[in-house]
């Protein structure tokens, strides 16, 4: 029966992970680091590396399937997240990822980040833009908790943290 | 004054009389084409001049506008709000909303009819396609389609409407008078942006990074595959363009040989594009970096970004030109 009941809702949440609502949402934040462009750059790149920076991020494993690289995060809260990488652009320095398995209160979450030139050489921009839906597709009224809104707070608190905590990380090395 | 420096100021004035009209013919002759694009995240409409590629107007309409379609004949523009579940009506001539209408569901894709007398617009939550009339903005009609209903084009050679059904993974013929079923054809994963020409219909299969083309004349169906997460697909004489969402580029298709021939940077997240015949150019707006951006369609080439506002959708055919 508990087999059962997880094999619901595995499936359930597989639904609510490849449908959604009409409204895109989105967070974009930037920071600025007083490093250049090479470090930010190097270390944003890294895709195994978010535990060093973010807040959130316990542990990062690396997994090859195929072609493909996933990172697996084990949270602070001990619940896991696993993360697809996406492409990298070396000339725009931009890394693409998305979110592919997870208990989280958004859906199909694409995200990336672009480091550019600051003010000066020991300065550097890194703006994280993400992409995301509510979980709840259908018609008004919408459950508590589903909605655009807790979609949005969720994914402001991971893009905020992350960003404060790759300002932190990068210049205190 | 003598007579011969009365003369060359006569002759002066009429050569810069002559030059003035001769200008205004001229540019009257080229006349003028606009981008109207929906701003989803900050409920308005920008009016990008493409004469010289500046945002002439922003627009407010209703809650998270996403669909639009251009009405020449009648020069209006209808937006189709998402989140207030409403219609803006943009009269083209002083670019102000002169008519809100009420829908009661989710207004997704719009497609005008030849005449410019009705608009087709998918209803998202009813799984239905409401008929609205552009003489007094009523819904006159409401027919009942396949689930997730999303893009929407008229084919004019055929008289029909074609729809995706973005969680069947169907494409969608209605008899575009009488509203009858005419054929349903399984195509890639998730479904969204479908256009049609004469001979063919394009949809992009989001989940599959691929476009399917369907022969109408023997519903053949050729997959391509294209960039990642394609949304859009328009085709304008023998090539077909593909808006990648995910790979901030378009893919270009040779129509002659079924190929993708070329990949083009876009801005951020580009979901949807235009074509500016006036000028050549290819117009793409891009969610992601809030910006249109314009191509070159002889050289292939992008050549300009220009802001509009907070995530730049513009859902349907979106230029109008003068």
């Amino acid at each position: 029966m508990k087999k059962l009941t997880l094999f619901i809702t595995a499936i359930l949440f597989s639904i609510s992970v490849f449908a959604h609502g009409p409204t895109p949402q989105k967070v974009q934040e930037s920071v600025t680091v007083n490093v250049s462009l090479d470090k930010a750059w190097g270390l944003v790149k890294d895709f195994g590396a978010i535990d060093k920076w973010h807040p959130a991020v316990k542990d990062t494993k690396i997994e090859k399937r195929g072609e493909d690289t996933y990172r697996i995060l084990t949270l602070e809260s001990g619940d896991k997240l696993e993360e697809k990488f996406r492409s990298i652009d070396e000339d725009l320095k931009k890394i693409k990822w998305e979110i592919t398995k997870g208990k989280v209160p958004f859906t199909d979450f694409n995200s990336y980040m672009i480091v550019t030139k600051g003010a000066n050489a020991n300065e550097s921009i890194i703006q994280w833009t993400s992409r995301f839906y509510r979980t709840y597709k259908l018609n008004p009224p919408i459950p508590e908790g589903q909605d655009d809104a807790t979609a949005k707070a969720a994914v402001q608190g991971i893009v905020d943290n992350g960003i404060a905590g790759l300002k932190k990380t990068l210049e205190s090395k | 004054m003598n007579f011969t420096s009365q003369k060359k100021i006569l002759i002066t004035l009429l050569l810069i009389l002559l030059i003035t009209i001769f200008s205004i013919c001229l540019s009257n002759a080229k006349g003028e084409s606009f981008a109207y694009i929906t701003n989803q995240g900050e409920d308005t409409v920008s009016v990008v001049n493409l004469n010289d590629l500046t945002v002439h107007k922003k627009i407010d309409v209703g809650d998270s506008p996403l669909g639009i379609a251009i009405i020449d004949s009648k020069e209006l523009a209808i937006i189709g709000n998402v989140d207030s579940q409403n219609l803006s009506i943009i009269d083209l001539k002083i670019n102000e909303v002169i008519k809100t209408i009420k829908l009661d569901t989710a207004p997704l894709g719009l497609a005008p009819n030849p005449s410019g007398g009705e608009v087709f617009i998918t209803s998202w939550f009813k799984n239905q396609v409401l008929v609205l009339s552009t003489k007094d903005f009523s819904v006159t009609q409401t027919f009942n389609v396949g689930v997730t209903p999303s893009g929407i084009a008229f084919n004019k050679k055929y008289n029909f409407i074609v729809i995706t059904s973005r969680d069947a993974n169907l494409v969608e013929i209605y008899n575009a008078t009488n509203y009858s079923l005419k054929k349903k054809i399984k195509v890639g994963s998730h479904p969204y942006g479908i256009s049609t020409s004469d001979e063919f219909i394009y949809v992009a299969n989001v989940y599959d990074d691929t476009i399917s083309i369907i022969n109408i004349k023997n519903w053949e169906q050729k997959v391509i595959k294209v960039g990642l997460r394609p949304y859009n697909v328009i085709s304008y004489k023998d090539k077909a363009y593909v808006t990648n969402a995910q790979g901030d580029n378009i893919s270009v298709i040779d129509l002659n040989t079924f190929k993708e021939i070329k990949k083009i940077n876009t801005g951020e997240t580009p979901e949807n594009i235009s074509v500016d015949k006036l000028h050549g150019n290819l117009i793409v707006s891009n969610w992601g970096s809030d910006s249109i951006t314009t191509i070159d369609i002889k050289t292939l080439k992008a050549l300009k970004q220009i802001k509009t506002g907070l995530q730049s959708r513009a859902f349907g055919q979106f230029i109008y030109t003068k």
